[in-house]
């Protein structure tokens, strides 16, 4: 049988480009492909791209750039062969007006070539695949274990006792998760709201943090450095600015951070601008924000009641703040540029000392902490207005405005600063 | 080119951006219900441009000038559901849920009467199509009220005969169900009108049960565990308790990612910690958070974990159930279990461990069981 177009030819004019003017639609579009080409070529030539998933810099995440690679090449290969395919087909066929060609239907060896032939190339991936996949749910060679739990919008590592280590006492932190380099650590994650997912490139993939369940994830990294990751699940309104970063640092370092950690709090001195702050900070932050071994004026000791404030029930421990070099989730640096850069470009040698060297009153971003202080809402957006506490039975979301007097700002600064 | 159904999709669009304009405007801005009726407007706008790029669907039928209408029960039945409606307003939400559902239902019923006898010069095509249109949802829906009705019925019956009434009651009940559903299957030649007979007496027949069940009210057993809150009364003693250990072997356990597996064994307490290779003597776990942990007893002797919660309300279970009703002792527990059985309890920790005495930290412990306690510490 003979096909015709059936197509009346009016009506294919009518939705034909060939009557739009020819030359802006494609210089538009030439210069479209050019400036998304330019972004995405200059985009993955980044040298310094911190969450380059192309850079392992550890033994899991070597794993997944080793699969990943030799897959990316023959999938390539294949994209071209098809684009080139449709391409010559588009161009080759494309309606001269000539009749469209005989129909056929059913060609068993071809069709049966073209199923077997992907199948292979999927059965031979597939074996690599899966053989990763349970490599990297490994958990019977850890060698130090890390609770992480996700909140809106920052997370928290809590380090279970473990001798071997010299944690006899739980350590708390947020924000950057401080681990020895050459081991294999494992974060048993979970979350307090909603789905979040750890995330740090360099070292690993992805693991999602789901509330009620605890899930694994394997870290290693090789070198002292710092990591950057991001919560890769949607999870509200600061969503993107729910960061993290790995700290890896040399045995005999981490176990001087464990120590450090564990050590007792000291009050500041009677008499100073910091004393001042403790007790601004009894006032007004001992309700959400725990530091270990602080004690009310009567001698009990000030136990934090998140649970009672906060709608994911909990808020970052404060007691060795200055330790860490971000604050809220990552978002903020603790330290100015240049004594931030000076600790991230640190030689693998030197980065160890310069990390626990911490923040000091010389080093520390000042005026982000001050901003934070003054109104935490403003800078990252949280639901923490105090008109809709309705909803979330008068707990927040996020640090609200506490409206505090520039001179409460100056004490808690001096007091924070404090805390190493 | 604008015919009835175009005309009335793109007049319901427009009420639905009025809606939405005053909603906005009036009720609140950053709502779900203005997302809502975005939405709305959304997909009105798409049926609109559908029904008008195809023309309504229409063929060329003529309608007529003189209608052939027949009596409508349709604006009775919507004016019953506006009343119910505006009483809704002031009385219960249920009012007022039911009386829109109501409304909506008859405002439909009524348009689609109205549009179908003025469709054509043919009553028995206009029949036709609004069949067409209506019954795909009529049955469905109808079905599914008639069947629901049927059920709870049923279910109040049950719950006020004896459970050995229930048992032959369930068994002769079903029994006729097969018995008739394999009559009308041999005789498929059976009169519709004989058919629908035996159904309706049958669904009558139950819903008169029903009726009289909840008159005679709850079986005395029933009442009484209800009275005496049989179901959420832990008592976490060493020996068996007359109700909360009743079918122990047949709780449910969350068994995946669980905090850590609480395991007897020889007299000895012991935690497998997800993540852990080595069994553990104490579990850290996040504070203000759920957590669940497995208790398994390889013991011969029954047995139940006990969760000891701190001095303070520091901690509580999940169940909120459980939670008020055994007050200030501050602990939680499992059922008594034989050996080989496993139970899960979720819980709370609010306060820090270092919020308790340290002679008294969290423990979870075996009832009856002296010197074996797992520490659970919050950090
Ligand atoms: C209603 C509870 C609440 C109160 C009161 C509160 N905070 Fe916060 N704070 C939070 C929460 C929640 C966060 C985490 C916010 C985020 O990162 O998204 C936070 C974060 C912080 C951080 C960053 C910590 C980190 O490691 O990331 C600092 C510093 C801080 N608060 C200081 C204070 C000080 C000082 C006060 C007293 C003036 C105070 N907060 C009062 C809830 C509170
Ligand atoms: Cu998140």
């Amino acid at each position: 049988m003979n096909h015709r177009r059936s197509t009346e030819p009016h009506v294919t004019r009518r939705f034909s480009l060939s009557r739009m003017r020819r030359t802006p639609l494609s210089r538009a579009m030439v210069r479209a492909t050019t400036a998304v080409g330019a972004v995405v070529g200059l985009g993955s030539c980044a040298t310094n791209a911190a969450q380059d998933t192309w850079q392992p810099k550890g033994p899991n995440a070597k794993m997944i750039d080793d699969l990943q690679q030799p897959i990316f090449a023959v999938a390539g290969i294949i994209g071209i062969i098809v684009f080139a395919a449709v391409s010559y087909a588009i161009w080759r066929f494309k309606d001269r007006g000539q009749p469209i060609p005989e129909q056929t239907h059913g060609k068993p060896a071809l069709e049966i070539t073209l199923t077997v032939i992907p199948a292979l190339i999927l059965a031979v991936v597939g074996v690599f695949t899966f053989r990763v996949i349970f490599d990297l749910a490994k958990t019977d060679d850890t060698e130090l274990v890390i609770n992480v739990t996700g909140q809106q919008w920052w997370w928290e590592y809590d380090y279970p006792a473990q001798n071997e280590w010299g944690i006899t006492q739980p350590i708390i932190t947020s924000g950057q998760l401080v681990m020895p380099v050459g081991t294999k650590v494992l974060l048993r994650e979970t979350s307090r709201d909603v789905i979040h997912s750890y995330w740090i490139p360099a070292l690993n993939g992805k693991r999602d943090a789901v509330p009620g369940r605890i899930h694994t994830l394997r870290l290693e990294a090789d070198e002292p450095g710092i990591y950057a990751g991001q919560c890769t699940e949607f999870c509200g309104l600061s969503h993107a600015n729910m960061r993290m970063e790995a700290v890896a640092l040399s045995k005999e370092d981490f176990a001087t951070w464990v120590a450090n950690q564990q050590a007792a709090y000291q009050s500041p001195a009677e008499g100073t601008l910091a004393k001042e702050g403790e007790s601004v900070f009894l006032n007004q932050c001992v309700r959400c924000h725990q530091v270990d071994g602080l004690k009310r004026p009567d001698g009990s000791l000030a136990i934090a009641a998140p649970d009672e404030n906060v709608w994911s029930g909990a808020a970052p421990n404060l007691t060795n703040l200055m330790t860490r070099n971000t604050f809220a989730g990552a978002m903020f640096d603790l330290l100015r540029d240049a004594c931030r850069d000076d600790v991230w470009n640190a030689e693998s040698a030197e980065f160890g000392a310069k990390y626990l060297a911490g923040v000091d009153e010389a080093c520390l971003n000042v005026n982000d902490l001050r901003a934070w202080l003054r109104n935490a809402p403003e800078v990252k957006p949280m639901y923490a207005n105090p008109a809709l506490l309705a909803d979330t039975n008068g707990k927040y979301r996020g640090m609200p405005n506490l409206g505090l007097s520039e001179s409460d700002i100056d004490k808690l600064v001096a007091y924070l600063l404090t805390l190493k | 080119m604008f015919k009835v159904g175009s005309k009335l999709f793109l007049g319901t669009t427009g009420f639905a951006a009025v809606n939405l304009v005053a909603y906005l405007i009036f009720v609140e801005r950053l709502a779900i219900g203005g997302v809502a009726l975005s939405m709305l407007f959304a997909a009105l706008i798409g049926v609109s441009a559908a029904v008008l790029m195809i023309n309504d669907g229409d063929d060329e039928t003529q309608p007529r000038d003189t209608a052939l209408t027949r009596a409508s029960m349709w604006p009775l039945i919507a004016a019953v559901g506006l009343v119910l409606l505006v009483l809704g307003l002031v009385v219960s939400q249920l009012y007022f849920i039911f009386g829109g559902i109501v409304l909506v239902a008859a405002l439909a019923e009524w348009m689609v009467q109205a549009w179908s006898e003025t469709a054509s010069d043919d009553p028995a095509h206009n029949e036709f199509a609004r069949r067409r249109l209506l019954h795909p949802i009529e049955f469905p829906v109808i079905a599914t009220l008639g069947l629901g009705v049927v059920i709870f019925s049923f279910s109040r019956i049950m719950l006020a005969i004896s459970k050995n009434a229930g048992t032959v009651a369930f068994m002769v009940l079903s029994a006729l169900v097969l018995a008739v559903g394999s009559m009308f299957a041999i005789r498929p030649a059976l009169k519709p009108a004989l058919v629908s007979g035996i159904c309706v007496i049958g669904a009558v027949g139950i819903v008169a049960g029903g009726i009289a069940g909840t008159g005679a009210g709850l079986r005395p057993q029933l009442a009484e565990a209800a009275a005496e809150d049989h179901f959420s009364h832990r008592e976490c003693g060493p020996e068996k308790a007359k109700y909360f250990d009743k079918k122990a072997m047949k709780t449910l356990s969350l068994r995946s990612n669980v905090a850590a597996v609480i395991e007897l064994r020889d007299g000895k307490l012991t935690a497998d910690v997800y993540g852990f290779t080595r069994p553990q003597q104490q579990v850290s776990v996040p504070r203000a958070n759920p957590v669940t942990f497995i208790f398994r007893n390889f013991d011969s002797a029954e047995r139940r974990m006990v969760a000891y919660l701190g001095t303070a309300a520091a901690a509580m279970p999940v169940d909120g159930e459980m939670a008020g009703k055994h007050g200030d002792t501050n602990e939680t527990c499992t059922q008594l279990i034989p050996q080989g059985a496993e139970q899960a309890l979720t819980i709370t920790y609010n306060k820090p461990s270092i919020a308790q005495d340290n002679d008294k930290p969290f423990t979870l412990t075996v009832a009856g069981l002296e010197g074996q306690a797992i520490e659970v510490v919050v950090p």
